[in-house]
């Protein structure tokens, strides 16, 4: 594609989709309306982080609270304590996380099996210990508050939130964006390979463990990203939330729910599961407890055993099909848009 | 002339099993060599102990001046040593194309020039028409063509080829054969492991035979299908099945 | 630090030592027949514990006859999640297998959480706070030092059942081999059943020899499934003696960790071990071979 052209489908369609995203908070101004797009945003962040080293290298981590985490402590204790504005805070938590996936990948790496899985869990119950443990530093088991000061834009603090969202949406569009640069070149091709197979990867020249390390790289940074919004958004930190399971499984779910290894699957799953999340809690939550969970790990299961391509492997024949009947998808035919995988099952079919 | 690929007194054990003992053996540039035997002889295991996917516990593989043992199969492939699988293994949820350019990027960063020679390849083996197909849909024998392409698509100057040409019927045996003729016209030196007796006889220059992880017999095709050791390790029944 | 405090830390920490080899080896057992780790492992013995819990507080059962029930229940409990999902999942990909799991042990834990709350319950039980002084200042608890020898005895009948049986031995050489399933003349769906049931048994019978001197609450599980799988990797993945041995190492290290470290933040010290093993010795303190690289 060397030139946007509006009248193809296949340009106009993610622009009004884009442009939806953009002014339905201000449309519906209804705060819970908005707190669930706030959440599937931050999510999304957060998917989008897990499926790069989950989804396309298909190291599969039970324990992304680590890095979400490590990216939510660092900007708030620097906010806190050296009154570091979050906008910078949070690429320090990012690069703090990525130091942090280090040891984690030389331990698990060069092996293959659940080592990973495990040790990724392991490491997100270490960081919840320590926290646990230097509670002088970290504020402990009661955690701590963010500092408020009323429209701090540099804090990520607005007035009414819809900033926030904005800046969320931004940096979901641009790990989005990367992730779409990263599928198209060779280290994109050296994950998906190493996830199918990690023989045939080796044998055709490709390092397995560097190449998963620099999704794990990629993945940290992002995912600490999302961690850092989602407290300026609760505006509180603590231990057991920002480490705890229920985070790393958000991540999971989202990913495997959307369609685990694609560009947007995280983003759909993120978009259709918080606002079940919100309701199920917002309904249920305050008599039963654990029902979000519990939606979602039967959400999980049906998923896994039912369709385990996820929503996008539904929704992806549905999407080019759409676009090939709107106006202007002509232009779109001639300068062969749709994904080749997309074409041979359109034709298979 | 020294030789391309020269295996020096290579051994294997798994637990009690000697796969490969005290085997030694050397590939001439441009040569064909094939490597025979019957099942569990050490062929795999030998082209596993050269691509750096099993460990030799003694012995050198050098490749030019380099000892490749201890190296990570990527790096046996970089060196210029690339090998196929005795069960081919596609990256199923890849295009044909994707498959082959995972190869050459290997030697080219730039995705268009990885492209471009994914296509050069697959244009060799004959896969052209279905570059844009799931590996996962292709034939068995589509896919041990893949196979091919993907290994020659890193440029090798060396490659092993493991059984490509098993289960094939006598004319796709012989577009395979014709194919590996090819190769060595490009200037690449093969190796082959193949039960099947009548492309072996066609193609190979020479031939190292394997029995028990230990190497019986090394010769030209004729000399060795005449050698009585070999005759009662192995060919004796197979040949005779096979013309 | 007085060597008598390290010495109460250490038997401490074998005894506990002692739950956590049952527990893991039943993670072992499942990896080495049907190939994947379970995740809701911990979660299973969590149901134990409750069922134990509610049969003491409703009937008035004591935990050691209540492991005549919860024990062959536990196994149907198990034999049952084998053929309804495990069983789709087998010879798959990573990604159904660990999710699978995963997601059925925050499904148990959740469920917990629903119908029983947050509360931390306890088992007082005549018992409970009996022990006996072996030297000075030195103690051993009795409902410790039970679970622990039960603990051992059957470790040492399901090693005799995996060597004296025909399933039992399928089980071994399945565990042995990984590609290729040796499980001539018996049908591997029998096999799969038995091995769940069982290692689901043994997180049964760990659950409820704690209850006597251990709390429960929904996240229980979380907390020993995760030792489990440290001690699977540390004691080799598939092997049952490793699984044992693992789980009495890893009770003294975190004994010695809750003593020396912090009450709250002892297990650090176990996870240092798995960080160390992972990056020394991947293949375990039992894998000869090395881990397939």
């Amino acid at each position: 594609m060397t030139r946007l052209d509006l009248r193809a489908p296949s340009v106009y369609v993610p622009m009004l989709l884009l442009v939806l995203a953009l002014v339905a908070p201000v449309a519906v101004p209804n705060a819970f309306f908005r707190s669930v797009l706030i959440e599937a945003a931050i999510f999304a962040l957060l998917g989008v982080g897990w499926n790069i080293l989950g989804g396309y290298a298909g190291q599969l981590s039970l324990g992304h609270a680590a890095y979400f985490g490590m990216g939510a402590y660092t900007s708030t204790l620097l906010l806190v304590y050296g009154g570091v504005a979050t906008i910078y805070g949070m690429w320090v938590g990012a690069v703090m996380a990525m130091l942090l996936s280090i040891p984690i990948g030389l331990a698990s790496f060069r092996l293959r099996g659940p080592y990973f899985a495990i040790a990724s869990i392991a490491t997100a119950e270490t960081l919840r210990l320590l926290a646990l443990k230097f509670r002088e530093f970290t504020f402990g088991a009661l955690g701590t508050t963010i500092p408020l000061t009323p429209n701090a834009p540099l804090n990520f603090l607005f007035a009414d939130k819809l900033g926030l969202y904005y800046t969320a949406v931004t940096l979901v569009l641009v790990a989005v964006a990367a992730t779409a640069w990263i599928e198209r070149n060779k280290l994109g091709f050296y994950l998906v390979a190493v996830g199918q197979d990690e023989d045939a990867a080796e044998a055709v020249g490709v390092r397995s463990p560097w190449v998963k390390q620099q999704a794990n790289f990629v993945s940290a940074f992002v995912s600490a990203l999302a961690g850092t919004l989602y407290v300026q958004y609760t505006y509180f930190i603590q231990p057991d939330t920002v480490f705890g399971l229920a985070i790393s499984t958000e991540a999971v779910l989202v990913a495997i729910v959307g369609g685990v290894g694609t560009l947007w699957g995280p983003v759909i799953g993120a978009l259709l599961l918080q606002p079940i999340a919100a309701v199920a809690q917002a309904q249920l939550g305050s008599t039963y407890a654990g029902a979000q969970l519990i939606v979602y790990s039967v959400i999980l299961l049906v998923v896994i055993l039912a369709r385990p391509s996820g929503v996008v492997g539904v929704l992806s024949p549905v999407y080019w099909r759409a676009l090939s009947i709107l106006p202007g998808a002509a232009i779109d035919r001639r300068r062969r848009v749709a994904p080749a995988s997309e074409v041979s099952r359109a034709s298979a079919a | 002339m020294p030789a391309l690929l020269r295996v020096e007194r290579l051994s294997k054990r798994f637990g009690g099993l000697r796969a490969v003992q005290d085997v030694s053996f050397e590939v001439q540039e441009g040569e064909i060599l094939a490597l025979i035997g019957p099942n569990g002889a050490g062929k795999t295991t030998t082209f596993h102990l050269i691509t750096g996917f099993h460990r030799a516990d003694s012995g050198r593989v050098l490749f030019g001046d380099s000892d490749l043992v201890g190296l990570r199969p990527s790096a046996v492939c970089l060196k210029g040593v690339c090998r196929t699988f005795q069960v081919a293994r596609p990256f199923g949820d890849m295009t044909v194309l994707e498959n082959v350019m995972t190869g050459a990027f290997s030697r080219r960063p730039r995705r268009a020039a990885a492209a471009s020679r994914a296509r050069e390849v697959l244009g060799l083996v004959g896969l052209e028409g279905k570059i844009d197909v799931l590996a996962r849909d292709l034939t068995t024998i589509d896919q041990r063509r893949l196979e091919v392409a993907r290994a020659l698509s890193t440029d090798p100057r060396l490659v092993l080829l493991d059984e490509t040409m098993a289960g094939l019927n006598q004319a796709e045996a012989d577009v395979a054969v014709a194919l590996v003729r090819r190769l060595r016209e490009e200037g690449l030196t093969v190796v082959i492991v193949e039960h099947v007796m009548r492309a072996i006889m066609a193609i190979a220059d020479r031939i190292v035979v394997l029995d028990h992880g230990q190497k019986i017999a090394e010769g030209l095709p004729r000399e060795v299908v005449d050698d009585p050791e070999v005759v009662r390790a192995y060919l004796g029944s197979s040949y005779r099945h096979a013309s | 630090m007085t060597p008598t405090v390290v010495i109460q830390a250490v038997i401490n920490g074998l005894l506990i030592g002692g739950i956590y080899g049952l527990v893991s080896i039943g993670v072992s057992l499942i990896f080495g027949v049907v190939k994947f780790v379970n995740f809701a492992h911990g979660e299973f013995l969590m149901v134990a514990m409750f069922a134990t819990f509610w049969m003491w507080q409703l009937l008035g059962l004591d935990p050691y006859v209540s492991l005549f029930i919860s024990v062959p229940l536990m196994f149907l409990f198990g034999a049952c999640v084998q053929q309804v999902l495990f069983r789709r999942v087998i010879g798959g990909s990573d990604l159904p297998q660990i999710f699978l799991t995963f997601a059925l042990g925050i499904l148990l834990a959740n469920l917990a959480l629903l119908f029983f709350r947050a509360d931390v319950r306890t088992v007082r039980t005549p018992y409970t706070d009996a022990t006996i002084n072996i030297a000075n200042e030195i103690f051993i608890s009795w409902p410790r030092l039970i679970a622990f020898l039960v603990a051992l005895a059957l470790s040492g009948a399901l090693f005799t059942f995996l060597t004296r049986t025909d399933i039992g031995q399928a089980m071994r050489a399945a565990a042995q081999d990984r590609d290729t399933a040796m499980l001539v003349g018996i049908d591997p769906d029998r096999v799969y059943r038995v091995a769940v049931g069982l290692a689901s048994a043994l997180a049964a019978a760990a659950g409820t020899l704690l209850m006597p001197f251990f709390v429960v609450h929904p996240y229980v599980g979380a907390q020993f499934g995760l030792i489990a799988f440290v001690v699977v990797i540390v004691g080799t993945l598939g092997d049952i003696r490793g699984a044992l041995l693992g789980g009495l190492l890893l009770g003294v290290v975190e004994s010695l960790g809750i003593q020396f470290v912090g009450a709250d933040s002892g297990r650090i010290l176990v996870f240092l071990i798995l960080l160390l093993t992972l990056i020394l010795r991947p293949s375990g303190l039992f894998g000869g071979r090395g881990a397939r690289t």
